[in-house]
């Protein structure tokens, strides 16, 4: 136990890195069983910060300052040898931390009998001891799977079991949980909390979002561009903000308390209407199809489809665009049927359909910048040159890439700039409904900040509807009127969303708003 | 960590390969250059006979010495490679356009039957390539054999490109773009565009080094050039009686095939061990 013990003291670290400053003149001092959320952008100087902490600085990394580690002397960060403190590195599952073609736990059992310098069936126990005592962690027996065949929870218990295991007295979490959803952002960070007060180790959690940091409620320096710009006890910095940069990180923050915006009083015809859709696919004994999902989305209205991964959401809007077939069920689309449209029928009616999704490869990385914004406006109108490059204009204008060099691909954009690329390509077909999936997925604070306001904008101004798929509440809030909560495939409750904040009905539900609730409130 | 170091691992092998690439079309534009400039580069003519004593071994006379009916071999090596050169241009466009664009098209035809058009040019990948070309000869004449060799490489071009088709129109992005009413033919240019126009210089390297392999060995084995129009392949078959007792005769046309082959391989990047 090291708890109330001095773990790390950074006093003026510097780290320049082949001529750039990465991170100036940084100082805490952190204890045992005590947290610091380093929050900031790609940017910001945390990863600088991580590496130089981890012992593992690039080639051409200039360090200045000085750390001393546990009750050691404070020693140049430019010549710091190798701690006595067992310092531990937590990945993020969505970074791919391990090699994809050998199982999990001959991966992480290699890592702790490293650490330990134990044989590899020991170590193996060590890993299974570690994951059994989170209840909600998958069966050890999984582990023997390849990282693939896990899904993203599952693989973030195991290499946190895998942390836990190595004993740390300074754990070093890279963004860790922040890919996950908030409800299992909620379990895995209250399973982490446990340990650390457990094991009392110190914990240094660089975070680009705000939900893990919402569920740590613990001191908070905010970087930018390498300066700390504030810095304080978390719910404190989300009561106020003194820093421009830091009201705008917290805009993010999720306040399912907060009161939504209220049905649009001008909402127009039916778009939308989904009759007895059955997700489930079997028919029932009888040969009839069970009661499936009914719902009605009108023009200009916004309902989002809340639920856990593999609830449903997405088969549904699958179901609905026609990309997957179901058992039974009526979908009409802008007054028609589709299921009496032609292949080709379905196709132009789905030109009035945006796409904007968490996922980086939804755009083709192969092409320009210019060409992903021109390609519906090509494809769908026949307009001049020059009418094709105005709307382009406007559109990326509007979205802040407009001066970026058009012919750059598009794999070479951050995940940030593909997903403003996306809103401009939707900008620029007009579309009668937008289906926005996870739509801030993967990005920091400030990038989750600009993208709401850029979609709410895109609202305004072009009027689609919007099909929302989340499983945060927070994004819910923030764009949409009406929701459906989703359970096993089916809808466990629906209605006004500001109605069901505040007197949820199915248990589900309230999981669900509970998990995107900061712990400060 | 171990996330460093893969990265930094991945990251040293593109530079050696993107090396190899370079130095590979580095090595086919001299092979240009020399093929161009054959006439001024030879010191005799095609097929010119007693231009010095018979097999005599290369000297300073003759850098590359002379064969059985005193033909300077520097000279003939040239223009036969010059001719293999010649040869397998137009069998490299008949591969690219039977093999990469029509796999490219055919990927996008109605699933089952892009399916069993696979199945089909599977099968004929599966066969010697070499055995294809002759029977292409076989049916037609010598003068096809550029054609044949064009069309026996174009099954493994065909296959390649196809799967690589399928990839891209499973692909996530493509999904999302159907789904937004993208058509088809949309989908096809942008694959065209992007995809073919960025693999066909790699695509028609490794079609050249193919054809070249293909061109030779059928004029080695008698199918092919016929004298006085003389290629590597004929080159080498010719010197099969002496190259016992008069090395040159063979090793030069032989080095001069392998590095046109050699240099047409790296230029279209492919790894070890990898067939064209």
């Amino acid at each position: 136990m090291s708890e109330g013990r001095p773990i790390v003291e950074v006093q003026d670290l510097g780290v320049i890195h082949n001529g750039t400053t990465e991170l100036e003149k940084i100082s805490f001092r952190l204890e045992g069983g005590e947290t610091l959320v380093l929050l900031g952008d790609a940017v910001s100087g945390k990863d600088a910060l991580l590496r130089v902490l981890g012992g593992y600085a690039k080639r051409g990394d200039v360090c200045s300052g000085t750390i001393a580690f546990g009750d050691g002397v404070a020693l140049p960060a430019a010549k710091r040898g190798k701690s006595d403190l067992r310092v531990v590195y937590l990945a993020a599952a969505a970074d791919a931390p391990l090699h994809p073609h050998a199982s999990v736990v001959s991966q992480l059992s290699r890592v702790i009998a490293r650490r330990h310098g134990s044989p590899r069936a020991s170590a193996r126990e060590e890993l299974r001891i570690a994951l059994e005592r989170f209840p909600a962690a998958p069966p050890f027996a999984d582990l023997k799977k390849r990282p693939g065949e896990l899904d993203a929870m599952a693989l973030s218990w195991a290499l946190l079991a895998a942390a836990i295991a190595q004993a740390p007295q300074l754990l070093i979490a890279d963004h860790a949980f922040g890919d996950l959803t908030p409800r299992s952002i909620r379990a895995i960070v209250a399973a982490l909390m446990a340990e650390q007060k457990r094991l009392g180790f110190a914990l240094l959690y660089a975070a680009r979002g705000l939900k893990a940091a919402a569920q740590f409620n613990s001191r908070v320096i905010v970087l930018r561009q390498g300066k700390v710009i504030e810095e304080g006890a978390f719910a404190k910095l989300a009561s106020g903000q003194s820093h421009a940069y830091t009201r705008t990180l917290f805009k993010a923050l999720p306040r399912p308390l907060d009161t939504p915006p209220g049905r649009n009083a001008t909402r127009g015809e039916p778009l939308l209407q989904v009759q007895g859709l059955d997700l489930l696919g079997a028919k029932t004994k009888s040969g009839r199809g069970r009661d499936g999902i009914t719902f009605e989305l009108r023009r200009g209205a916004s309902l989002a489809l809340i639920g856990e991964e593999g609830s449903g959401r997405r088969a549904l809007v699958r179901a609905l665009l026609g990309l997957d077939n179901v058992a039974s069920g009526r979908v009409v689309l802008d007054q028609v049927d589709m299921s009496i449209l032609s292949a080709p029928m379905t196709s132009r009616l789905r030109r009035r359909i945006a796409f904007i999704t968490g996922a980086d490869d939804a755009l083709d990385p192969r092409m320009t910048l210019w060409d992903t914004v021109d390609e519906p406006l090509r494809a769908h109108l026949r307009l001049s040159r020059e009418m094709v490059a105005g709307h382009r204009e406007t559109a990326l204008k509007r979205v802040g890439l407009a001066s970026y060099d058009g012919r750059r691909a598009v794999a070479t954009l951050s995940p940030y700039d593909k997903r403003r690329l996306q809103v401009a390509r939707a900008i620029v077909s007009s579309p009668f409904l937008a289906v926005i999936d996870e739509p801030l997925r993967g990005l920091d604070a400030f990038a989750q900040s600009i993208l709401t306001e850029l979609l709410e904008d895109f609202r305004r101004q072009e009027g689609p509807a919007f099909l929302i798929i989340t499983a945060d509440v927070g994004v819910a809030q923030a764009l949409a009127e009406d929701a459906m909560f989703f359970k096993d495939r089916k809808v466990v409750e629906r209605g006004p969303l500001r109605d069901i904040l505040k007197n949820p009905k199915d248990e589900e539900t309230r999981l669900l708003i509970e998990a995107a609730r900061p712990v400060t409130d | 960590m171990t996330m460093a170091t893969t990265a930094s691992a991945r990251g040293g092998v593109p530079s050696l390969h993107a090396l190899l690439r370079i130095a590979g079309w580095i090595g086919l534009g001299l092979i240009a250059v020399a093929v161009s400039l054959s006439d001024f580069l030879a010191t005799a003519p095609a097929n010119a006979t007693a231009i010095g004593p018979l097999l005599a071994p290369p000297s300073a006379d003759f850098r590359f010495g002379t064969d059985i009916l005193g033909r300077d071999m520097l000279s003939e090596t040239l223009h036969a490679l010059s001719a293999t050169v010649r040869s397998a241009l137009p069998a490299t466009v008949v591969t690219l356009l039977v093999g990469a664009l029509f796999g490219f098209v055919a990927a996008r035809l109605p699933r089952s039957l892009a399916l069993t058009l696979r199945s089909l040019v599977g099968i004929l990948a599966s066969l010697p390539a070499l055995l294809l070309a002759v029977l292409v000869i076989g049916l037609t004449t010598r003068d096809w054999a550029a054609v044949a060799a064009g069309l026996s490489a174009a099954p493994f071009t065909f296959v390649r490109a196809f799967d690589r088709a399928r990839i891209e129109e499973r692909a996530t992005h493509s999904e999302y773009a159907r789904a937004t009413g993208i058509s088809a033919s949309t989908l096809l240019r942008r694959d065209l565009v992007y995809e073919f126009s960025d693999t066909i210089l790699s695509s028609a390297a490794r079609a050249l080094a193919a054809v070249t392999l293909i061109l030779s060995t059928v004029s080695f084995l008698g199918f092919g050039a016929v004298p006085p129009h003389r290629d590597l392949g004929l080159m080498i078959a010719a010197a099969k009686p002496y190259f016992l007792q008069a090395w040159w005769t063979a090793a030069f046309p032989a080095a001069a095939l392998t590095l046109l082959i050699l240099f047409a391989r790296l230029a279209a990047g492919l790894d070890e061990g990898e067939r064209a």
